[in-house]
C-alpha cells in the first residue's frame, strides 16, 4: 500500500524505499534515486534528486506540507490511508441511516422516491423521553423506510435506505 | 518640516496601511496610536505604534466600525489628528464630523465632500452639472416607473450598480436584455446587504474598458495639484489586483487631458487632502466613474514614481497648511507597478482562502518596496478582506518593473495559506500583460493566468514532501536492506 | 576468498543447447506458474467482483510494502493433484515485507473452489506456520475459505498434520511470542473460524467478514432459528458484542490498511548476529546457468561452476579441496551473510562424506548457515566400499546433518536419489527452506535403473508362468513403468504433494536464498551438539 499526497486536485500515489546513497523515490513506473534532503535553518534545506540539488523552503502544519521550490509554492496534504480509507467508506455506509440509539418512531416526514438532500429531515423518532431528529447522512433517494410510525427499533438499526440514483 | 499642531497621530485601521502610516509618523517625529480588535493583536501596526488601544464589538469588523469607541480611544490617546486609512470609516462623513466635533484633525477631506462623492449619484450629477464627462446612464430614483424603459434605451451591454458602495459588490453586466431584471434585484440585495442602501443606477457599460485613476491634493486654501494617473485595469470581479503608472495606454496628451479633468472635478467640488479622481477610459474618452476620498490602496506607484510621501502630505494639508508643492514639482519618473498579495485561490475562481503564515520571506531588493501588515505565526481568517500585502517595484521601464516583479514573486515565501503569488508571477510573465494591452477583462480573456499549470518539478516536489513526511521516510527505514536492495521482485 | 575461475565455453555448442533446452523449462515453469495463479473460470471471478472483493493477489499486493520482494511458496501445490482443479491447492503462502517486517502471508484463494481446504490446501498451511514457527515470522492470515471440502474429509481432518495441526501451530506461534494477524475477508466457519480467533489480532471487513462456528444453514437444520450471516457473525456482531474480532473495517483495503498498521507496532526479532559484510552480486552472470545445467540429466557438470552464479562476487573458499573431490564443501556470502556450502560433484564416496560431516560441524561451531545443493545418486556402492564403512560414514553424515543447529537451505539443481536424498538435508532432515529447480528428478533410484529392476520383477514373475519374454514385450512392460516412474519423480510432482517449497527458475535462485536466509535468522542459533558419530 503506498503513501498518498494530494496536490491541487490529484493524488498521488509515490513510495520511498533505501538506497545505498540516500533514498529511492517510486513514482508510478518511474523511479528516482539518489533522493535525499538535508536541513539547514529551520524550514529551509537542500533536496537531492539524481543529479539536482535544489534549496527547498518548507512549513509543516499537521498533514499540511508548504513548499517553496524554484520559484513557486506548493501545498500537499499527507493522505493517512487509515483515515482516508475509513471516511471512503464511511461515504458508503451513509447510504442508510441509522438509529444512534433505540426508541420509537413518532413521524416520518419523508416517502419512497423522494429525493432529499444531506442533512435533511426524515423522521422525528423518540428515545429516553427525548424526541430527537433523524437526518440524512448525504442527499440521495429514499429507497426504503424501514419502520412506521409507532414501531420501536434497536440502536443501529436501519431506519432509511438510499440509493444513488438520480444524483 | 514645520512642527505641526499636533504630536500624535490615531490611526483607525489595521493592517498594511496601518503599518505603513506609522512609518512615515515615526519619520516626521510624530507619535502613533492605533486601536485593534483582539483579533489583530499580533499583527505587525499594534507592535509596531506607540500606544495601542483596543476596542471590541461583536465582530472584528464591527470594532473597526465603531465610531464612538474609536473617537473616545484618540481622546485617550490625546490624538490630535486621526488617520482613516481606507476602508472602514474613511469615507463616512458621519465619522469625519464626529472627529472634528471631538477636536481632532480628521486627515481627509471635508465631511461635505465624502458626501458628496459618498453618493455615487449625487456625484455624478454633480461632475456633469460641473461640465465633466460621465457615461450614459439612468437613476432609478429620478423616476421609478421608467426606470427599466429608460435602462433599455442606453443600450446594450449595460452595468447594473448600486449607488452607495463600491469594490465591486453588487455590480453586474446585462449583455441580454431578458437578465435586466434579475441584475437589477441582484443589485438591489446586495446593496442592501452590504450598505444598507437598495438604490440603483443603470450605466452604459464599455467593453473592455480600462480603469484609468489620477490622484489629486487639495488644502483648504484652493490650490489643486495631481499626481498623475494609475492604471489599474487588471481586475477580478471588479476589484484591483494590479495598479501602475505611467499607463500604457496614455499618450502625453490623453495624459495631461485626464489630469486636467480631475483636477477639474476636484477643484469644482472644493477639495482639500488627497484623494482619487476614477474614469472608463475606452480608448478615446474618458468616463467619469467615481471619486474616492481617502488614500488609495495602490498609493505607492505614485509615492515610487514621484518621490512624494502621500501620507506625509495628507497630514500636512490636515494641519490646515497649504500645499508645500507645486504642480511643476510633480515629476514621474520611471514605472511602478503594485501587486496586491491576497489570500486567495485564482484556480478555483479566486475563492478566499485562510490559514496560518508559517513562513514568510521578503526579497530584498533594491526598488522594491513591499507594504505588508502580516507577520510570522499570523492566522489569517475570512474576518478581513483577504490582502496580505502590496510588492511594489519601481524600474525604468514598464517591462523591466514587470519581469522584476515576477522575479519578486518567485522569490517570495509565503507559506502556511493559499494565496495568489504563483498566480501574480505568471500574470508577469504574461506576454499579453507585457504589451501593455489590458483592460478590464483581460483576466477573463486569458484564463490560462489563473488557470495555473501543471507543477513542472512534480518529482522534485514529490520527492521533497515524502523526505519530509516522517510516516513516509518511517516505513522506507523499516524495510531491511536486503529486502530493499531486491526490490519488487516476484518469482 | 578467491574468486572462482569458472572453465565454462559460453561459446560452445553444448552450452547454447543447453541454454535452449533451459529456458524453455524456465518459461513453461513461469507460464504453468502464471497459470495457476491467474487463470480462473470467469464465474468464479465474477463472483468474487459480485461480493465486493478482491482478488487475492490484489489483497497481497495491497498488503506488502511497495518496491519490497516476495517470494512466493510452493506456487504449483497440487498442480499434479485433483485433475488440476485446485491451482495453488487454493491457497497462498510466501515470505514479504509489511510495514517493514518480514511475514509469512497465508492467504485462501477463494476463486478457487470458494477457497475450500482440501488435502493438500491443509498440507500447505501447516507447512507455513512451520516455517512460521522455525523461523519465527509474524503471520498475515487473510481468511476467505469456505470450509473443507467433505468428500475429502478423510485425508486432512484427523491425523496429526491434518487440519488441527494448523490451530495447534497457531497457538504454539502464540505461546512463543510471535504475532499473528488475520484479516477476515469472508465466512470463516466451523473450523476456519478458529483461524483469526487464535491469532493475536484479528480484523474483520464489514459486510463480507464473518465468523460462526455454525452457518446459517446449520444453524436453522440445528435449532431452526432464522439468522443471517451478518447478524449472526458479522462484523458489527463480533467488535462490539462479543469481541471475537478487535477491529472493524468498511472495506478490504481499510481492513488491510488496519493490518499494516498492526505490523508496524510489532517488535522486531532480534537476528542472529553471524559474519556479514556488504553485499555483492555474483562475477558471473546467473542467466549462464541456462547453459552450465544440462540437457540430459545424466550428463556431470561442476558443482563450482553453479556456486559461482549464486554466491556474493563468485568468491568462494573452499574446503579440504584435495580430499574427497565428489563433495564440495567451502565457505561463501549470500547478500553479505556468510554461508557454508556443501555440493554434490558426484557421487558420495567414503572420504568426500566424512568431509561432508567434518565441515558441517565447523560450521555449526562457526554460526555459519549451511547451503545443500543437491545432485546426488546416492552412496558408492559395492564390495569395496562396504569394506571400507561407506554405511558406517554415511551414518556420521547423517548424523552432522540432523544434528546441526544453524539453519540449512537446500536446492535440488538435477537428481536427488537414494540415501543422498536424505544425507543432503533432504526434506526430511527439516532444512529451514527446500526448494528445487524445473528439471530435478526426485526419487529413491533414477528412473533408468528402477525401470530396469522393476521390468526384470514383472519378467521374472512371468518367466515363472513358463513364458519367456521377447524385447518387444519386455519393451511393451518397460516403458509404462518407465513413463510413471518419470512422472512421479519429476519436480512438478514432487511440488504438488509439497515435498518442497516451490520450483524456482535457476536464475531466481540468489534472490530466493537470499530472503529465506534472511528469514531464517529470526531464531536464535542454538549451541551445537549431537548425537553418537559410529566411529
Amino acid at each position: 500500500m503506498k503513501h498518498s499526497f494530494a496536490l491541487d486536485v490529484e493524488n498521488y500515489e509515490l513510495w520511498l524505499s533505501p538506497g545505498q546513497h540516500g533514498y529511492r523515490l517510486h513514482l508510478d513506473d518511474e523511479v528516482f534515486a539518489p533522493v535525499s534532503f538535508s536541513h539547514e535553518l529551520d524550514g529551509s534545506g537542500t533536496l537531492v534528486i539524481a543529479s539536482d540539488t535544489i534549496p527547498v523552503k518548507f512549513a509543516i502544519d499537521g498533514d499540511r506540507l508548504y513548499l517553496h521550490i524554484r520559484g513557486r509554492t506548493y501545498i500537499l496534504r499527507y493522505r493517512d490511508q487509515l483515515r482516508t480509507l475509513a471516511c471512503l467508506d464511511d461515504q458508503a455506509s451513509h447510504l442508510v441511516a441509522r438509529a444512534p440509539m433505540p426508541g420509537v418512531v413518532i413521524a416520518t416526514k419523508v416517502s419512497r422516491g423522494d429525493v432529499v438532500s444531506g442533512g435533511a429531515t426524515l423522521m422525528l423518532v423518540e428515545s429516553m423521553k427525548l424526541e430527537f431528529v433523524v437526518r440524512a447522512p448525504r442527499g440521495g433517494v429514499v429507497e426504503r423506510i424501514h419502520f412506521g410510525v409507532g414501531d420501536s427499533f434497536e440502536r443501529d438499526s436501519a431506519l432509511v435506505t438510499f440509493s444513488e440514483e438520480g444524483r | 518640516m514645520q512642527t505641526l499642531p499636533f504630536d500624535t497621530v490615531l490611526i483607525a485601521n489595521r493592517g498594511e496601511i496601518a503599518a505603513r502610516i506609522i512609518k512615515t509618523l515615526r519619520k516626521l517625529g510624530l507619535r502613533s496610536a492605533i486601536v485593534y480588535h483582539d483579533a489583530d493583536a499580533d499583527t505587525p501596526a499594534v507592535s509596531m505604534a506607540d500606544t495601542a488601544i483596543a476596542i471590541d464589538g461583536c465582530s472584528p469588523i464591527a470594532a473597526y466600525l465603531d465610531a464612538h469607541q474609536i473617537i473616545a480611544s484618540a481622546c485617550r490617546a490625546k490624538a490630535g489628528a486621526l488617520h482613516p486609512g481606507y476602508g472602514f470609516l474613511s469615507e463616512s462623513a458621519e465619522f469625519a464630523r464626529a472627529v472634528e466635533r471631538a477636536g481632532i484633525a480628521f486627515v481627509g477631506p471635508s465631511s461635505e465632500s465624502i458626501e458628496l462623492m459618498g453618493d455615487k449619484i449625487r456625484a455624478r450629477r454633480f461632475v456633469q452639472r460641473s461640465g465633466f464627462p460621465v457615461a450614459p446612464s439612468a437613476v432609478e430614483e429620478d423616476d421609478p416607473e421608467t426606470f427599466p424603459s429608460r435602462a433599455r434605451a442606453l443600450g446594450l451591454p449595460l452595468l447594473v450598480k448600486p449607488s452607495a458602495g463600491g469594490g465591486g459588490k453588487g455590480m453586474r453586466i446585462v449583455r441580454n436584455l431578458d437578465t435586466l431584471d434579475d441584475a437589477i434585484a441582484h443589485a438591489r440585495r446586495e446593496g442592501l446587504r452590504y450598505f444598507d442602501d437598495g438604490r440603483l443606477y443603470v450605466e452604459r457599460y464599455a467593453e473592455n474598458p480600462r480603469h484609468i485613476e489620477v490622484q489629486v491634493l487639495g488644502d483648504s486654501f484652493g490650490n489643486l495639484i495631481h499626481l498623475f494617473e494609475r492604471e489599474c485595469s487588471v481586475q477580478r470581479r471588479f476589484q484591483k489586483i494590479i495598479e501602475e503608472t505611467p499607463s500604457p495606454a496614455l499618450s502625453p496628451k490623453l495624459r495631461k487631458e485626464v489630469c486636467e479633468i480631475a483636477v477639474g472635478i476636484a477643484r469644482s467640488a472644493n477639495y482639500r487632502n488627497a484623494g482619487t479622481v476614477e474614469f472608463i477610459f475606452d480608448g478615446r474618452e474618458f468616463y467619469f466613474l467615481e471619486m474616492n476620498t481617502r488614500v488609495q490602496v495602490e498609493h505607492p506607484v505614485t509615492e515610487m514614481v514621484t518621490g512624494i510621501d502621500l501620507v506625509a502630505e495628507q497630514l500636512h494639508i490636515a494641519a490646515g497648511r497649504p500645499l508645500r508643492l507645486s504642480q511643476s514639482d510633480i515629476v514621474s519618473k520611471g514605472h511602478a507597478i503594485e501587486a496586491r498579495i491576497y489570500a486567495e485561490a485564482p484556480e478555483r475562481d479566486y475563492v478566499p482562502t485562510t490559514g496560518k503564515i508559517l513562513m514568510l520571506e521578503y526579497p530584498q531588493r533594491e526598488g522594491v518596496r513591499i507594504d505588508s501588515g502580516i507577520v510570522q505565526g499570523q492566522q489569517i481568517t475570512t474576518a478581513f478582506d483577504p490582502m496580505l500585502a502590496k510588492v511594489v517595484v519601481h524600474s525604468s521601464t514598464r517591462r523591466d518593473a514587470a519581469l522584476a516583479s515576477e522575479r519578486v514573486m518567485r522569490e517570495l515565501v509565503l507559506l502556511g495559506c493559499e494565496t495568489n503569488i504563483d498566480f501574480l508571477a505568471r500574470l508577469f510573465a504574461d506576454e499579453t500583460f507585457l504589451s501593455g494591452q489590458i483592460h478590464t477583462g483581460y483576466l477573463d480573456e486569458n484564463p490560462h493566468v489563473a488557470a495555473g499549470q501543471c507543477a513542472s518539478d512534480l518529482p522534485a516536489v514529490l520527492a521533497a514532501a515524502a523526505l519530509l513526511t516522517r510516516p513516509v521516510r518511517d516505513s522506507a527505514d523499516a524495510v531491511p536492506t536486503l529486502h530493499a536492495e531486491i526490490g519488487k521482485w516476484r518469482n | 576468498m578467491q574468486r572462482i575461475v569458472s572453465r565454462v565455453d559460453t561459446k560452445s555448442q553444448d552450452f547454447r543447447l543447453n541454454v535452449l533446452h533451459n529456458r524453455r523449462l524456465a518459461t513453461e515453469l513461469k507460464e504453468r506458474q502464471r497459470s495457476a495463479r491467474f487463470d480462473r473460470p470467469a464465474r468464479d471471478l465474477g463472483r468474487l467482483r459480485q461480493q465486493n472483493k478482491l482478488f487475492v493477489r490484489d489483497r497481497i499486493e495491497a498488503l506488502l510494502d511497495p518496491h519490497t520482494p516476495f517470494l512466493e511458496l510452493s506456487a504449483l501445490a497440487a498442480n499434479k493433484a485433483y485433475d488440476g482443479e485446485v491451482p495453488c491447492a487454493a491457497q497462498i503462502v510466501g515470505i514479504g515485507i509489511v510495514a517493514g517486517r518480514e511475514v509469512i502471508v497465508h492467504a485462501d484463494d477463494a476463486s478457487v473452489k470458494g477457497g475450500a481446504w482440501y488435502p493438500l490446501s491443509v498440507k500447505k498451511i501447516v507447512r507455513a506456520l512451520d516455517i512460521a514457527i522455525e523461523n519465527r515470522l509474524m503471520v498475515v492470515h487473510l481468511c476467505d475459505c469456505a470450509g473443507g471440502f467433505l468428500p475429502l474429509q478423510a485425508e486432512f481432518f484427523a491425523d496429526r498434520y491434518h487440519a488441527g495441526r494448523i490451530l495447534r501451530n497457531q497457538s504454539v506461534l502464540s505461546k512463543m511470542g510471535v504475532p499473528q494477524v488475520a484479516i477476515v475477508m469472508g465466512h470463516c466457519t466451523a473450523g476456519g473460524a478458529y483461524v483469526p480467533a487464535l491469532s493475536d489480532y484479528n480484523i474483520i471487513v464489514q459486510g463480507t467478514g464473518a465468523i460462526f462456528l455454525g452457518g446459517p444453514p446449520v444453524v436453522k437444520a440445528a435449532t431452526g432459528e432464522v439468522v443471517s450471516a451478518e447478524e449472526l457473525g458479522g462484523a458489527r456482531m463480533h467488535t462490539s458484542v462479543s469481541g471475537t474480532s478487535d477491529y472493524f473495517a468498511t472495506s478490504e483495503m481499510h481492513a488491510i490498511a488496519i493490518a499494516r498498521d498492526i505490523v508496524a507496532q510489532m517488535k522486531r526479532p532480534t537476528k542472529e548476529a553471524i559474519p556479514q559484510s556488504a553485499p555483492e552480486p555474483p562475477a558471473y552472470d546467473p542467466s549462464e546457468l541456462y547453459g552450465i545445467i544440462p540437457k540430459d540429466p545424466r550428463a556431470q557438470f561442476d558443482m563450482r561452476e553453479i556456486i559461482a552464479r549464486l554466491v556474493d562476487g563468485s568468491r568462494f573458499h573452499e574446503y579440504q579441496p584435495r580430499y574427497g573431490q565428489s563433495l564440495v564443501c567451502g565457505f561463501a556470502r549470500l547478500h553479505g551473510y556468510q554461508i557454508g556450502v556443501i555440493a554434490n560433484n558426484g557421487v558420495l564416496q567414503n572420504e568426500s562424506v566424512l568431509k561432508g560431516a567434518h565441515f558441517i560441524q565447523l560450521c555449526d561451531n562457526n554460526r555459519t548457515p549451511l547451503l545443500f545443493l543437491q545432485n546426488t545418486t546416492g552412496f558408492m556402492v559395492g564390495r569395496e566400499y562396504e569394506e571400507r564403512g561407506i554405511t558406517k560414514d554415511g551414518a556420521k553424515l547423517i548424523m552432522a546433518v540432523s544434528g546441526a543447529e544453524v539453519p540449512k537451505l537446500t536446492v535440488i539443481c538435477n537428481g536427488s536419489h537414494g540415501a543422498g536424498t536424505y544425507a543432503m538435508a533432504g526434506r526430511a532432515f527439516d532444512p529451514r527452506f527446500m526448494f528445487t529447480w524445473p528439471h530435478s528428478q526426485i526419487s529413491a533410484m533414477g528412473a533408468e535403473q528402477a525401470a530396469g529392476v522393476l521390468t526384470h520383477v514383472k519378467a521374472r514373475q512371468l518367466a515363472r508362468d513358463g513364458g519367456r519374454l521377447s524385447d518387444q514385450e519386455l519393451a511393451a512392460i518397460r516403458e509404462p513403468i518407465l513413463e510413471e516412474y518419470r512422472e512421479r519423480s519429476s519436480a512438478y510432482y514432487a511440488t504438488s504433494e509439497l515435498w518442497d517449497d516451490g520450483i524456482l527458475d535457476p536464475r531466481d535462485t540468489r534472490n530466493a536464498l537470499s530472503i529465506a536466509l534472511s528469514a531464517s535468522l529470526n531464531t536464535p542459533i542454538e549451541v551445537p551438539h549431537y548425537g553418537i558419530f559410529r566411529m
